[in-house]
């Protein structure tokens, strides 16, 4: 569960990025988190994962306030950051070990969890490779499997599907449904509406560091009736807000 | 040129691509302070080099070869320019992250080639500055020229980096148009570093000779007559004569003719540059950029593939292996700590001839050598020796954009800082073992006076480390084009030349005032300045850990 409480962030002095945010992804819940480009997505993300500070408000995971007890909370998360050329010299497997021992994952869980992830986005072939030999969808695979190697409660993947093909794109929204079932929390941020609408229990869409909309993409639709495609919708919110 | 002057100046704003530029959310009043540090610094640096130059003006004067400085420094100009921009030139023009933008461009070879070579040599008159333009001035002060020895010299300091970075590109050149055929590129990139170095080294050597080997009769005829020694300089380089004979003729006419041919050899050099350049550039940047990336090894992982290792040792190896697996860090950061000691000995030890080495190994036998002034000319060289390992100060940086990683996984923040230092700790014990070893076959210390040297000179590596790692995260420089530009293009690294520089200055200070007690003592007294720093600096990473990184984001 990601609790956000009050939560505002300027990095110019009176100008705030993020306004007063007030949002609870709930155990079991797929959470669609929607905005134009510069709205405060991924400074919200980076907020919830501890990479930057509140200014004002608190962030708590699964109870565990990021700011004052961090290491608790960033136990109970996976991150996937926006961009997926991390540590490219390593080899995916040296990523995928690094990232184990960080967690502390014993040799027999590690290597099954290893197995099942990098089969199911078919990298397990590339394991023995630099990452710098990847492409940005294979990068992007490794990311995902290092985050969720811990099996961590709570998934906050800043635009996840970015670089991935048709498969691995469907198999990582099979995998977010089933983590979800299993009464665990996805937190994800998008710019493909037929994602959201499709994938999400609730989306919640920022604008200029306000949240303009939380809620179920059926309320929305409800709540402007008029508008005849998803693009249409988006554009009205934003541009309304 | 419009092109070519568009891309110059992209290619230069992302070289100062300023790691400030996240720097929106301080005050005012805490924006002005780096500024005036800056202006210290720099100061500081000019006073050195000013002080330095004097000295030996003075000398040379004295001697009556005051005109060989002019010959030292433009020679001196150009070796920096070629070995520095083997390094350099190889990662502007091959191995920057713009490279796969630029390239579907409408841009012919020699626009992309002029801009970049452009920006190679702006760059390096930034360095010229202090090693070139500080000292010619004061030379101009001490033997009192004129206006026309002021407007040589800007002249002279314009056109001297040119010709050996477009020799030494050219090179570079030729050898990675045979990039396409290389099954790894990082292997690849440092063999051609080594390959660069070895064939300048073996042009300038070719050219030095071409000039003629010198009799030992011939050679102090030459010293005896006034400014003879000048003589030495030349023939290495063509430009490097004639600016020579400008900067050192009053006749105007002299000056003129030697400058309108040193523009005219710069000029036919860059047009026989372009016409390589326009043949053979993209080849080896497109081959670079596409090979080895198809390789697929697909070799299957074995059962102990998934080891699983304790946190600092995990932590550290991965510092290692980035480190080692990136040319350029390696060749930057871990290199320097087993090749600088032993290099500078080596070369010390060839220069001196056979009686000086009789001479000194008498010196020795009579001098205490169990003192702590030897010891504190040990330590001073170890600290020299150590400056020059950039793995702390580049700890963060070296990271880019991707150093926020640090700030989400359940690891402290203090930690992983102290696993971040340990590979600058464990190159810098190799150059302090490298020193003490060649120190004590020469020296013959006493065993515990050796011990004490090690405890001293690692304690103060440990506290330059500390210190190093501070800096770059209060000032790091996460947003660069290529890793050339975290190791030699940031100014973060004037810092650790700082700080060696004070610590060699708390040597000299223990020198003079316990140089009437016992050596155990002294080091005793070191051991304990160095601890407390070494206290204080940890103490200061503990408390502020989180606060230290809120520039990484």
């Amino acid at each position: 569960m990601i609790e956000i409480k009050n939560v505002s962030k300027s990095y110019v002095k009176g100008k705030k990025s993020i306004d007063n945010l007030n949002l609870e992804i709930k155990n079991g819940e797929i959470f669609g988190f929607l905005g134009p480009n510069g709205a405060g997505k991924t400074t919200t993300i980076r907020m919830i994962t501890g990479i930057l500070d509140a200014d004002e408000g608190e962030i708590l995971i699964d109870g565990n306030n990021i700011k004052k007890n961090p290491l608790k909370a960033k136990k109970s998360f996976g991150f996937v950051p926006d961009s997926p050329d991390m540590f490219l010299k390593l080899k995916g497997i040296e990523y995928l070990n690094f990232m184990a021992d960080i967690y502390d994952i014993d040799v027999q869980s590690r290597k099954n969890k290893i197995e099942e992830l990098t089969k199911k986005f078919e990298i397990y072939e590339n394991l023995n490779e630099q990452i710098q030999s990847y492409s940005h969808g294979m990068r992007q695979k490794i990311v995902i499997c290092g985050a969720l190697l811990s099996e961590p409660k709570n998934w906050i993947l800043d635009e996840p599907m970015t670089g991935l093909d048709p498969k691995s794109s469907f198999d990582l929204k099979e995998m977010m449904r089933m983590h979800a079932k299993s009464g665990k929390t996805v937190f994800f941020s998008t710019h493909i509406l037929e994602v959201a609408e499709k994938l999400c229990d609730r989306v919640g869409i920022i604008n200029k560091g306000k949240l303009v909309f939380v809620g179920t993409f059926e309320a929305l639709k409800e709540k402007f009736k008029e508008n005849g495609s998803l693009e249409e919708l988006f554009l009205e919110i934003t541009e309304k807000g | 040129m419009k092109k070519v002057i568009a891309l110059t100046n992209v290619f230069l704003k992302s070289s100062f691509s300023n790691y400030n530029s996240k720097m929106g959310i301080q005050t005012g009043s805490k924006k002005k302070l780096p500024k005036v540090l800056y202006f210290i610094l720099i100061l500081y640096l000019i006073a050195i080099f000013a002080f330095l130059s004097y000295n030996l003006i003075d000398g040379f004067i004295k001697i009556h070869q005051e005109k060989v400085f002019i010959g030292m420094i433009l020679f001196g100009i150009i070796g920096f320019a070629a070995f520095q921009s083997i390094f350099s030139s190889i990662n502007s023009l091959y191995f920057t992250k713009d490279s796969e933008f630029i390239l579907p461009l409408p841009l012919k070879p020699y626009q992309i080639i002029s801009a970049r070579t452009i920006v190679l040599i702006l760059l390096e008159y930034i360095i010229e500055f202090f090693i070139g333009f500080v000292p010619l001035v004061m030379y101009g002060y001490q033997t009192g020229s004129g206006i026309l020895y002021y407007i040589t010299m800007l002249i002279a300091l314009i056109l001297i980096p040119i010709f050996p970075i477009l020799l030494v590109s050219t090179v570079i050149m030729i050898i990675m148009s045979f990039a396409r055929f290389a099954k790894n590129k990082n292997r690849f990139q440092i063999i051609a570093t080594i390959l660069a170095l070895i064939l300048i080294i073996a042009i300038s050597l070719a050219s030095g000779s071409i000039s003629g080997e010198m009799t030992n009769e011939q050679m102090a005829q030459m010293l005896m007559k006034a400014n003879g020694m000048l003589e030495l300089i030349k023939g290495y380089f063509p430009s490097l004569d004639f600016l020579v004979n400008a900067l050192t003729s009053e006749n105007i006419f002299v000056v003129a003719i030697e400058i309108i041919k040193t523009f005219l050899i710069t000029g036919v050099a860059f047009g026989i540059y372009l016409f390589i350049a326009n043949k053979i550039y993209l080849k080896g940047l497109v081959g670079n950029l596409f090979s080895g990336n198809s390789r697929k090894t697909k070799i299957r992982l074995k059962e102990n593939d998934y080891k699983n290792s304790k946190l600092y040792k995990t932590y550290i190896g991965k510092e290692f292996k980035i480190l080692a697996r990136n040319p350029v860090f390696l060749m930057q950061c871990l290199a320097p700590a087993i090749f600088i000691p032993i290099i500078m000995i080596g070369i010390v030890y060839l220069q001196t001839n056979s009686i000086q080495k009789e001479g000194f190994q008498l010196l020795f036998s009579v001098i205490n050598v169990n003192s702590i002034q030897i010891a504190s000319i040990v330590l001073g060289i170890i600290e020299f020796f150590t400056m020059f390992i950039y793995i702390s100060i580049t700890a963060i940086s070296r990271d880019g954009s991707n150093a926020v990683f640090i700030k989400y996984i359940p690891v402290s923040l203090y930690k992983q800082y102290i696993y971040k230092i340990v590979p600058n700790m464990i190159m810098s014990l190799f150059s302090i073992v490298i020193t003490l070893i060649i120190a004590q076959i020469i020296l013959k210390f006493n065993i515990s006076v050796l011990i004490a040297i090690f405890a001293v000179s690692s304690l103060m590596s440990l506290f330059q480390s500390m210190l190093m790692i501070i800096i770059d995260l209060k000032r790091p420089k996460l947003e660069w084009d290529s890793e050339y530009a975290v190791v030699k293009q940031n100014f973060n690294l004037i810092f650790p030349v700082i700080i060696g520089l004070v610590n060699i200055g708390i040597l000299a200070l223990v020198t003079v005032f316990f140089k009437n007690l016992s050596i155990y003592i002294s080091l005793g007294v070191l051991v304990l300045v160095f601890t407390l720093a070494t206290y204080f600096a940890n103490r200061y990473l503990y408390k502020n850990q989180e606060e230290l990184a809120r520039k990484i984001y």
